[in-house]
């Protein structure tokens, strides 16, 4: 970037400075009152202790809603990775019309609103009859997360020569031999750091899961009916380990979306 | 085991099985965007013709909810005004995104990976966990007004913070910032620097350079970022139920409450259509500057 004078970049560093303060002020907050008790609009500074979290291991609600979560994550991130896969070796073989379509399917969950997408398997599930259930949310869920899968296994499969799938047949090995020895290998950093963020996203998800859970909860819904009701240590305790995870799954992402590519 | 019977393998038959392989390969990369996401749409489109009767979905086609859509005195001023929200969610986190934006893309190593880690991260960090850190600042009771109070700034809890329209905006910034930040970062950072030297190279003042070639040339992440914003902030309706009160109503909150209480499932599918025409046009828009006709 061009050089600025002194004042111009005191300034931006005042407004990022600002801009995280804003970011992770209200986090810190959370944090911090996980650990320690407030009476009468003061800190008890000797107050220290995890009982919040020894409390969190006694509460079935979320430990329930944890699971479920965890099911509906891993569900979603296997199925977005297979059809995901699939759809981008499909659009990566051939440009066709046909294709191009496909691929704005795909990417229509991502563009819209959640709250169409929710909306819309909503009525697609009570015209079909299908019973709002944990299966219905795995449904909106590998939906939401698609295109992301999808579109990260592209951008690795162009960016991959093409004779290194010809030379494996050239040499013999069968279309399903060049799929798992060549190219799966390949695209191996890729499917594990599109697996992460979609289980990231996933496990976020509130907006689709609102509208098309039947009556069991996952994380998220858990915490907003919780917050309804109030503040309490145990809340901010389970916010502040929700935090830790989400941040060491970026970190982990990150980490592969990083390495160097494979000679 | 199934009964299989055996019939000598020619090499038709192996082309037949890679051929019904590949349609069933065909299938199903057809079968679950078609099933889950076309059809659904369709028919959420479709249900948007229908109405409620006595509590009961009557499947004929009629336009009587956009009519009532219009006719209302109460949902236009409320479109009007939640657009209007979502565009300033978008100018704020645009305003305060770009600099943040404009510093990352201007360090340099270790330190630029770190920093632009620190802004991106809350992209992943829960959205619910956002707007409870975030309303327990801003409560009557929360952190914010201990304070002032203690400081002695103020003597009676601030009510103005929370339970309002601008609350709902502010909160909804704060939650969004980061999706602004990070189109602009890899705008600016495509901008090849031999330019931004000719440009100096050439005279210009680090402000000209800035709004003659720099502001230019990020206009699409700045456009990318913008719609981002806009878009969630428009189909948003949890926040709005946290921080807005009784007085922050928007219009996701209106569809939502047409799914619950209300039950009139035609009706939300509607005023659903109606907020897909704004993202479809911001949508347009937004390709329309990231994707610009060249002229030969």
């Amino acid at each position: 970037m061009i050089p600025l004078p002194r004042v111009v970049t005191a300034g931006l560093v005042l407004i990022a400075g600002f801009v995280f303060l804003l970011l992770y002020g209200p986090l810190f907050v959370a944090i911090f009152f996980s650990f320690f008790r407030l009476e009468r609009n003061e800190v008890q500074w000797d107050s220290f202790s995890f009982s919040a979290y020894e409390a969190l291991t006694h509460n079935r609600g979320i430990l329930d809603a944890l699971m479920n979560t965890l099911v509906v994550g891993g569900s979603a991130v296997a199925l977005s990775l297979v059809f995901g896969t699939l759809l981008a070796f499909r659009y990566h073989a051939r440009r066709s019309t046909a294709n191009e379509l496909l691929q704005l399917i795909i990417f229509l969950p991502f563009l819209m609103p959640p709250i169409i997408t929710g909306l819309s398997l909503l009525i697609f599930f009570r015209q079909t009859d299908v019973d709002r259930s944990l299966l219905t949310v795995v449904i909106g869920h590998t939906v939401f997360v698609l295109a992301l899968v999808y579109r990260t296994v592209l951008a690795r499969l162009q960016a991959l020569s093409r004779s290194l799938a010809e030379a494996s047949l050239d040499l013999g090995a069968s279309h399903f031999q060049t799929f798992v020895y060549v190219l799966l290998p390949n695209l191996a950093t890729a499917l594990v750091s599109a697996a992460i963020l979609a289980f990231a996203l996933s496990f976020d998800e509130t907006l689709i899961t609102l509208l098309v859970t039947g009556t069991k909860s996952t994380l998220p819904m858990r915490l907003w009916a919780m917050m309804r009701l109030g503040f309490t240590p145990d809340i901010n305790a389970l916010v502040t380990l929700l935090l830790a995870g989400s941040t060491v799954l970026s970190l982990l992402a990150l980490q592969f979306v990083r390495l160097p590519k494979p000679r | 085991m199934p009964y299989r019977p055996r019939i000598g393998r020619s090499s038709t038959d192996a082309a037949g099985e890679l051929a019904s392989a590949r349609y069933l390969m065909t299938g199903l990369a057809y079968g679950l965007p078609i099933l889950f996401i076309l059809l659904p749409l369709a028919l959420f489109l479709l249900q948007s013709f229908f109405y409620v009767e006595n509590g009961q979905i009557i499947q004929t086609i009629t336009v009587r909810n956009y009519v009532r859509f219009f006719a209302d005195p109460i949902f236009v001023p409320v479109f009007v005004r939640t657009c209007l929200l979502c565009l300033g969610v978008a100018v704020i986190t645009v305003v305060l995104g770009y600099p943040v934006a404009y510093l990352l893309a201007s360090l340099e190593g270790r330190l630029k990976y770190t920093m632009t880690l620190v802004f991106v991260i809350p992209l992943l960090m829960s959205y619910i966990i956002k707007i409870y850190a975030i309303r327990s600042l801003l409560g009557s009771n929360g952190f914010l007004n201990r304070i002032l109070t203690t400081l002695g700034l103020i003597d009676q809890p601030l009510t103005f913070l929370i339970f309002n329209l601008q609350a709902v905006m502010l909160t909804l910034s704060v939650i969004l910032l980061p999706f602004a930040i990070l189109p602009i970062f890899v705008a600016l950072e495509k901008i090849p620097r031999n330019i931004l030297e000719a440009s100096a190279d050439l005279g210009a003042s680090s402000w000209q350079s800035f709004r003659d070639v720099i502001l230019p040339l990020s206009l699409q992440g700045i456009a990318i970022g913008a719609s981002f914003t806009f878009v969630l902030a428009l189909g948003d309706f949890v926040t709005p139920q946290m921080v807005g009160g009784q007085s922050g109503f928007t219009f996701g909150r209106i569809i939502y409450s047409q799914f619950g209480l209300a039950f009139n499932w035609p009706f939300g599918s509607a005023l659903s259509v109606l907020m897909l025409i704004v993202v479809l046009v911001v949508i347009i828009w937004t390709g329309r500057i990231v994707r610009p006709r060249y002229q030969p």
